[in-house]
């Protein structure tokens, strides 16, 4: 229940997920959630609360900016989009992970030779 | 976005995200229901999905928080609420506090003021004393021969008539080498300073006046510059005006003379003022040197007299601050002061503490609830905290407002001649020192409670409707502080009893002298008018004549240097048939001049021979030894019938009497220690002192039924009748005199009391809290026992035995750490040793008793205890 609980993610995966699932379309905070617990196959077990302080992290980062609307369930929602700053911050963010993977993979691959 | 901008949406924001998170719930709920699911199922499930809303909520807001410190904002708003609403509990403990940091915020305004404030000249770091003392001889021998400082000298006590502006004025004098200003690197208002070579005969011709005597008696008039004033009858020129905070060695010095330093003189130069020296370091030079190359002038030092001098003389001889050898003698008692305040503190904090833990007690509900709310154990803590450092500050700015009551009575208490006194207020170390005092007794006020708030015991608690088991750990830590408690009032109370013990002995010790009823004053013409000692002599006879036709007036006498009243007049003196021991000099004596009526007004029996008579002022050369004199230079002889010769006088005098012992340097000593003997003679002109001239400086004693200011009256008139230009001063009665004297252990010990009484006090409360506590939780227990035919008779052994547990131990550990600490007051006391049993045992005797009562009420609340009713709080 506490923060170190909710995050057994590395500090930032999920704001790179959120940032990630947010270039391809806008969305909601539920259908976001649902999304990423959708493509992850369930193996990343978040609470759907913790997608909230993460959201508004971004938004005061201006990583993210977001709109009222109405959702196809005509439900009165509020929907996040990337800004530019966010697209790139996501680049940078994708690219030190992938560099950061790379290294790990390295390590794991020499332990066991 | 800015900060402000932030401030003023954050409404809104936080608006959107409840309504968001709201939507959220809503739309899982639905496509549960939509799944098959029953509706209260689906809400259960959505929010264990969720998670906790309220955190989420709280996180997501802090966001757009500072978060630590608004979230603290929060806390001291709810503090703020929760002590508004227990009033009673807060202004008891705010209350007790507030007495606790009051008395150590005003003690500390001292130690601060006179400890460590640095001196209010530049450059104090620079600034050493050079403990001992030397006469102008030595001093001039070091200045010339010290490399590492610059040094100079200063003589107190040396009082002068201001004459030829009306009324003669007695002044109080500083003489002062030189050097001295430029050492302090002190600079005139007016005027300037004393300059190098100004202290030598012929050009020593000048004074200094103080702001305060230049305002008083020359109207702050700035012509005074390079005009003569009339000190002793003779002319010198004022050539500075000092500013008003400059009170150099204190603030009773209203004018400032050079030395006079003469060669020439043997007597003054050598024998003179043995004064402190304070020195300036030199750009180079460190302390460690300038100790290293006093050590080494000491060494030959005494060889430059001319007379050789005991090996003893100034051999610990060293270096220290001048801050340190300035006060010396106030710096043990003011630490002693500010410990004894500290454990009141400790003894409030500890009292607070307790009353919090039970509050915390009752309150386990509440937190019980917020942790389930999901609020962390740290949260709940800081929260406690927070309550009780804002129940601190409050304490604290109600103790601030006490001590500055306070302080103002602390310094009328304090001897008026401690330096630095007058400038002692309360400054920003000061107001630091609290605020860091309130945060810290905060802090430990709150760490019982914090401590306590376990999140296991908050969750065991809700479950048991607040009838918790985290009663057991919370009365552990209760009984230990009350323990601590009692242990620390035994502490101060032994203490406080020992200093009582001590001014008991002191006020009580027989003086050698009858002070009742006897008036005193100091009458003094100018050194230029006893010239001619027959006129001096005749003068005074006179004054004595007329004194003792007053109506009412029983007798009258002079002396010289009265008991008790800060003057030593020594003088070296040969003793018949006595070998020197071989390197020493003539036993030096403090020589009273008395005229023949002293022993009878002033009570002092006379044991052996007789005292004086008017035939001995014109016949045979006599004197009067003390009992103790007797007993050094006599031993198993009657002295009477013995003989001494003042140094360099031709006939020898013989001993005609043996008075009992004077207590005449202090309450506690008949003479310094550099004093070998007491010695009387009869004024006449064989009578002189160590510059062979007679005493010019006379203290009348009168014995009399007349009231005092009426006397007082009487005698000036007498005296402004023969001259107009003798000043009276320093008119008092010997009562008050003796008085003076115990005013500084009186002043202590008085606060030592009051400290002690505070803990005390406060000592009971605690006992009384504790158990009653402890008797409300076990109300059920002791209804149970009742229940089941248990005694009074075995109520009662039940309740006292645990009273008795803390309060003993409480007492044992007391008595052992006053076995380990008092020693260190050892030199404040007099008459009564720091181990004094009977001081003990009364003390753990009364502990016991006070411990006894204050168990007792509780106890009787505990045997009334009606099973029936105890029991339907099941």
């Amino acid at each position: 229940m506490t923060k170190s609980d909710q995050r057994d993610l590395f500090p930032g995966a999920l704001e790179m997920m959120i940032l990630r699932t947010l270039k391809r379309q806008r969305l909601h905070g539920y259908a976001l959630v649902q999304h990423i617990k959708r493509t992850s196959n369930d193996l990343l077990e978040i609470e759907e609360g913790s997608l909230y302080p993460a959201l508004q992290r971004l938004l005061k980062a201006e990583l993210v900016k977001a709109e009222w609307g109405v959702s196809s369930t005509n439900r009165r929602v509020r929907t996040y989009g990337l800004t530019k700053a966010g697209a790139k911050h996501l680049e940078q963010e994708v690219s030190r992970f992938e560099r950061m993977l790379d290294g790990i993979t390295r390590v794991l691959a020499a332990d066991e030779s | 976005m800015t900060w402000l901008n932030q401030l003023l949406s954050r409404r809104r924001l936080y608006d959107d995200l409840s309504e968001e998170i709201q939507q959220h719930l809503e739309e899982k709920i639905e496509e549960l229901v939509a799944r098959g699911m029953s509706r209260s199922d689906a809400i259960a499930a959505a929010r264990r999905e969720f998670g906790n809303v309220s955190l989420t909520e709280e996180e997501s807001r802090e966001v757009w928080q500072w978060p630590s410190i608004e979230s603290f904002v929060a806390d001291i708003g709810f503090g703020a609420r929760t002590l508004r609403k227990s009033l009673a509990f807060t202004a008891i403990a705010a209350f007790t506090l507030a007495l606790g940091i009051g008395a150590n915020t005003a003690i500390f305004s001292l130690v601060n003021g006179i400890l460590l404030v640095p001196l209010p000249y530049p450059e104090p770091d620079r600034l050493v004393s050079i403990t001992g003392a030397y006469p102008e001889g030595a001093l001039v021998a070091m200045r010339e021969q010290v490399h590492t400082m610059d040094v100079g000298a200063y003589a107190e006590g040396h009082d002068l008539n201001l004459t030829g502006r009306g009324e003669p004025v007695r002044l109080t004098a500083t003489l002062m080498s030189a050097e001295l200003f430029s050492i302090l690197k002190a600079h005139a208002e007016l005027g300037r300073v004393f300059e190098h070579g100004e202290d030598v005969p012929g050009k020593d011709n000048y004074v200094i006046l103080s702001h305060a005597l230049w305002q008083q008696q020359f109207q702050g008039d700035a012509t005074i510059i390079g005009r003569p004033i009339e000190l002793e009858g003779v002319g010198r020129e004022v050539v500075g005006v000092m500013p008003a905070d400059f009170r150099f060695p204190s603030a009773k010095t209203q004018i400032w003379v050079p030395l006079h330093n003469d060669p020439g003189s043997v007597s003054t130069y050598w024998a003179g003022d043995y004064m402190p020296v304070i020195g300036r370091l030199r750009p180079e030079a460190t302390m460690r040197q300038a100790h290293a190359e006093i050590r080494m002038f000491q060494a030959h030092a005494g060889a430059l007299f001319p007379w050789p001098m005991p090996a003893s003389w100034n051999a610990d001889v060293s270096v220290v601050p001048l801050q340190n050898g300035m006060v010396a003698d106030v710096r043990l008692r003011l630490l002693l002061l500010l410990a004894a305040v500290g454990m009141v503190l400790l003894i409030a904090c500890t009292n607070v503490a307790n009353l919090t833990l039970s509050r915390t007690a009752t309150r386990e509900k509440e937190f019980a609830l917020r942790a389930a709310m999901g609020a962390g154990r740290r949260r709940i803590m800081r929260q406690l905290l927070t309550e009780s450092v804002l129940l601190a500050s409050i304490g604290g700015l109600l103790g601030l407002a006490f001590a500055l009551e306070g302080l103002a009575f602390l310094k009328s208490l304090l001897p008026a001649d401690t330096p630095q006194l007058m400038t002692v207020h309360m400054d920003w170390r000061v107001l630091a020192f609290t605020a860091g005092l309130a945060i810290l007794t905060g802090i430990f006020v709150g760490l019982a409670p914090a401590l306590q708030v376990s999140r296991g015991a908050l969750i065991t608690s809700l479950k048991s409707g607040g009838r918790g088991t985290a009663v057991s750990v919370s009365q552990r830590l209760r009984s230990a502080l009350v323990v601590s408690e009692i242990a620390l009032a035994v502490l101060l109370v032994i203490a406080a009893g020992l200093m009582i013990r001590s001014f008991w002995a002191l006020s009580h010790l027989n003086p050698g002298f009858h002070p009742e009823h006897i008036l005193t004053a100091r009458i003094t013409p100018d050194e230029s008018f006893c010239d001619d000692a027959l006129r001096c002599l005749t003068f005074y006879r006179t004054v004595l004549d007329k004194v003792q036709s007053l109506p009412g007036v029983s007798g009258a006498a002079f002396v010289n240097t009265l008991p008790l009243g800060g003057r030593v007049s020594k003088r070296s003196l040969n003793i018949e048939n006595h070998v020197d021991t071989p390197g020493e000099t003539a036993p030096l004596f403090w020589l009273n001049v008395v005229t023949p009526d002293y022993f009878r007004v002033m009570g002092i029996p006379v044991l052996s021979g007789r005292g004086f008579e008017d035939s001995d002022v014109s016949g045979a050369p006599v004197a009067v030894v003390t009992a103790e004199t007797a007993r050094r230079f006599w031993p198993d002889q009657n002295a009477v019938g013995k003989h001494i010769r003042l140094l360099d006088d031709k006939d020898w005098r013989t001993i005609v009497g043996v008075i009992s012992d004077v207590r005449a340097y202090d309450l506690q000593h008949n003479a310094p220690t550099w004093i070998d003997g007491t010695a009387y003679v009869p004024y006449n002109p064989l009578a002189t002192l160590e510059n062979k001239r007679v005493p010019s400086e006379m203290t009348i004693a009168i014995r009399s039924t007349t009231e005092g200011s009426q006397l007082a009256a009487l005698l000036r008139e007498s005296v402004a009748s023969l001259s107009n230009e003798v000043p009276v001063s320093e008119v008092q009665t010997m009562d008050a005199v003796v008085s003076g004297a115990v005013s500084t252990p009186a002043a202590t010990t008085s606060l030592f009391v009051a400290f002690a009484s505070l803990a005390l006090a406060l000592g009971i409360i605690g006992i009384y809290g504790v158990l009653s506590y402890l008797v409300s939780q076990r109300t059920r227990e002791l209804g149970l026992r009742v229940a089941l035919g248990a005694q009074r008779r075995d109520v009662l052994y039940l309740v006292m035995k645990e009273g008795a547990k803390f309060s003993l131990t409480g007492i044992a550990i007391g008595l052992v750490s006053a076995v380990l600490v008092t020693r260190l007051m050892a030199s404040e006391l007099y008459g009564v040793s720091p181990l004094d049993p009977l001081t003990y045992l009364a003390v753990a005797l009364v502990m016991a008793a006070v411990a006894f009562l204050a168990c007792y009420v509780p106890t009787r609340r505990a045997m009334r205890v009606d099973p029936v009713v105890a029991l339907r709080y099941e």
